[in-house]
């Protein structure tokens, strides 16, 4: 699915040049949710964004899908991104002034799908997140874990061959946290693939694959047992936040 | 896809109504200013008669007969010699006229209200040399006769525009017979009187056959010269009186040389019986070259028109520089367009889209604002009144000045816009 080969990505400026990404070799199998982690600076954003072909690299051969990118032009990248990407970001990067349909059909509208298509896809991606009955609602009537999961309807809607996610959990408590990794890993078991970047151990060990970068390298290779094989404490809510989940997010028919 | 940038671009107008109401208001007092001056230009350099203006030839004589004679060849001509000018048989058509004036009332009405009328006292041919619009009826057929044509403005007055073809005028005292009526006509110039200032002045009210108005006396109303004294237009036939204006229509090059000759030929035998001392020179000016040459373009309105494209650069300059503030406001939907799928080419038509509907609102406005720009002209400078209007090519040209100007206001925002870092705003 995704497969890098000593890609290097180093940023100049005119005093002094940083190596991101060193002789950064991968390769991630369809189906696999991998989790990246390390410290800060590390790298990981950069693999995210070379993966995410939101930026470009210097040296080294990545291939996605088993289409080498290198070379490639802005359409041609923008049409991988497309129809192969989905992206999920930490700050859910939602339109807030969009309706939940129209954020989640963004993508849909550079692919030249019918207006039916389209409507059907996305109805279909918001069923998965379970926000189908929130379509015309605006990014500001929904909580946090609410706005992430309308991004993950957002990187579902295409059908994408991979999803990526930037600390997808990063701004939301532990309880709605809980709920997006739960329908991460549900849309894993589906088959679709993910790359996790994340600060969290505990969402590390979920998952089937664990790597670290530190200074632009892997540093670390270990691979976890898969989800299912593992006890997962699940996570015990507060009286309180019950309470705030059941006034946030009612559940849908 | 046309649709949803449409969409886009509303959006986009509803998330910073003040700075695009800026921009508008900033691209349209640019256009409106200049498409006012364009419009005033263009009514000033115009070609009042496009179909055949390189066919239609003013007629300046050099026949003065004193040894004293003016700089250049006469533009008005003597009785005599604008005889032999329609007498001939080489132009196609040809007019020879002076202007005059009478009042005017219709003679079977009860009111002795009179109407202050300019008149155009010409030959027959003066309709089909200058392709006059006929309502009812038809020119009069002979160059004497008590028949005379009417404009659309003197019969809307007196007849309250109904066909009054056969209804008797009274024209200082005289009775004369409508055996035509026009459509409403302007010349813009007014070709074929283009001299003392009158090349934007309406056409005329009544025209009637040159003969009769020199027989009932109607005075000449525009420059005369004269060696002689004499006692009104009625005595000028045989009289060194310069006051009459003469066209030709000369449809072949060929006719052009023959008629030009056959004028050399009839200066110089007036030269070789002493009747004028001066070398052979006559000159024969389509309209074009005749309005250049009455320089009735006011050098003023072309400077102001000037100073009018600078400043619509100025509004240029400074929509872009707001559109750029906007632009990089909106980078990090750009750059969420741009992951999720979108190349540059798809946001460089969005930003496109949303400039054209701007530049479209933007013509509307200045269409608007040109309106009141030439109203306001008029207030100042009421010789402007008959060139202060917007004719549809004007209305056209202002859509497309604002227009371009929208969309080159937004290039360099556009660029710089494709030009940030995809990842830049996404965290």
């Amino acid at each position: 699915m995704l497969k890098m080969n000593n890609v290097s990505r180093i940023y100049r400026n005119d005093t002094i040049q940083t190596h991101a990404l060193r002789d950064f070799s991968l390769e991630v199998e369809s189906g696999e949710f991998v989790a990246v982690t390390g410290p800060s600076g590390s790298g990981k954003s950069t693999f995210l964004n070379v993966a995410g072909l939101l930026d470009g690299f210097d040296q080294g051969e990545y291939k996605l899908d088993g289409i080498s990118v290198h070379g490639l032009k802005d359409n041609e990248l923008s049409k991988l991104r497309n129809e192969k990407i989905g992206f999920i970001f930490q700050s859910y990067n939602l339109i807030p002034d969009y309706s939940i349909f129209d954020n989640v059909d963004m993508p849909l509208r550079y692919r030249g799908f019918s207006s039916a298509e389209r409507k059907r896809r996305v109805k279909q991606a918001l069923e998965k997140v379970g926000l189908a009955s929130r379509a015309n609602y605006l990014p500001s009537q929904l909580s946090g874990g609410q706005q992430q999961r309308v991004a993950i309807a957002r990187a579902l809607a295409g059908e994408p061959k991979i999803l990526l996610a930037d600390e997808p959990t990063g701004n939301l408590d532990s309880l709605m946290a809980r709920q997006v990794m739960e329908l991460l890993h549900k849309l894993n078991q589906e088959g679709t693939t993910i790359i996790m970047v994340t600060h969290d151990p505990d969402q590390a060990r979920e998952v089937s694959r664990n790597i670290q970068i530190v200074d632009g390298e892997i540093s670390d290779f270990r691979i976890y047992a898969p989800l299912q094989s593992l006890e997962i404490d699940p996570v015990q809510p507060t009286e309180a936040s019950l309470k705030s989940n059941k006034e946030q997010e009612p559940v849908d028919a | 896809m046309l649709r949803y940038n449409l969409k886009l671009a509303l959006q986009s107008f509803k998330r910073a109504p003040s700075l695009y109401f800026l921009v508008l208001l900033t691209l349209s007092v640019g256009v409106g200013l200049l498409s006012a001056n364009l419009a005033l230009v263009n009514a000033m350099a115009g070609d009042p008669i496009p179909e055949k203006s390189d066919q239609l030839f003013h007629v300046s004589l050099n026949t003065w007969p004193t040894d004293r004679p003016p700089a250049e060849p006469l533009h008005i001509l003597r009785y005599r010699d604008a005889k032999k000018i329609f007498e001939s048989d080489i132009p196609k058509h040809s007019a020879v006229f002076y202007a005059s004036g009478v009042y005017a009332r219709d003679s079977k009405s009860n009111s002795l209200q009179r109407f202050d009328s300019s008149v155009r006292a010409t030959t027959s041919g003066f309709f089909a040399l200058t392709n006059a619009p006929f309502a009812y009826g038809s020119g009069f057929v002979k160059n004497s006769g008590m028949e005379v044509v009417i404009g659309s403005e003197l019969n809307n007055k007196i007849f309250a525009g109904k066909n009054s073809v056969g209804e008797t005028l009274e024209l200082d005292g005289e009775l004369l017979t409508i055996v035509g009526v026009l459509k409403p006509w302007s010349l813009r110039p007014l070709f074929y009187h283009a001299t003392e200032g009158r090349a934007f002045n309406l056409t005329d009210d009544i025209y009637a056959p040159i003969e009769t108005a020199i027989d009932l006396g109607w005075s000449i109303h525009a420059r005369s010269s004269s060696t002689d004294s004499n006692n009104g237009v009625k005595f000028t036939r045989d009289l060194n009186v310069f006051y009459l204006q003469a066209w030709v229509e000369l449809p072949k090059e060929a006719d052009v040389a023959l008629f030009q000759n056959y004028l050399n030929n009839y200066s110089q035998s007036l030269k070789e019986v002493g009747e004028h001392p001066l070398d052979t020179r006559n000159e024969l000016r389509d309209v074009n070259a005749w309005l250049l040459e009455q320089d009735i373009v006011d050098q003023k309105i072309l400077a102001f028109t000037l100073a009018s494209v600078l400043f619509l650069c100025v509004c240029v300059f400074n929509a872009s520089s707001l559109l750029l503030s906007r632009f990089h406001s909106a980078k990090f939907e750009v750059g969420l367009r741009r992951a999720i799928g979108a190349s540059n080419r798809h946001m460089l038509i969005q930003g496109l889209t949303e400039s054209a509907l701007l530049g479209i609102i933007a013509g509307f406005t200045s269409i608007l604002l040109s309106w009141l720009f030439l109203k306001l002209s008029i207030q100042f400078l009421p010789d402007l009144a008959n060139l202060a209007i917007l004719e549809p090519k004007l209305l056209i040209l202002g859509m497309l000045l604002a227009l371009c100007t929208a969309i080159s206001s937004a290039l360099y925002p556009l660029y710089r816009a494709n030009r940030y870092a995809i990842s830049a705003e996404l965290k």
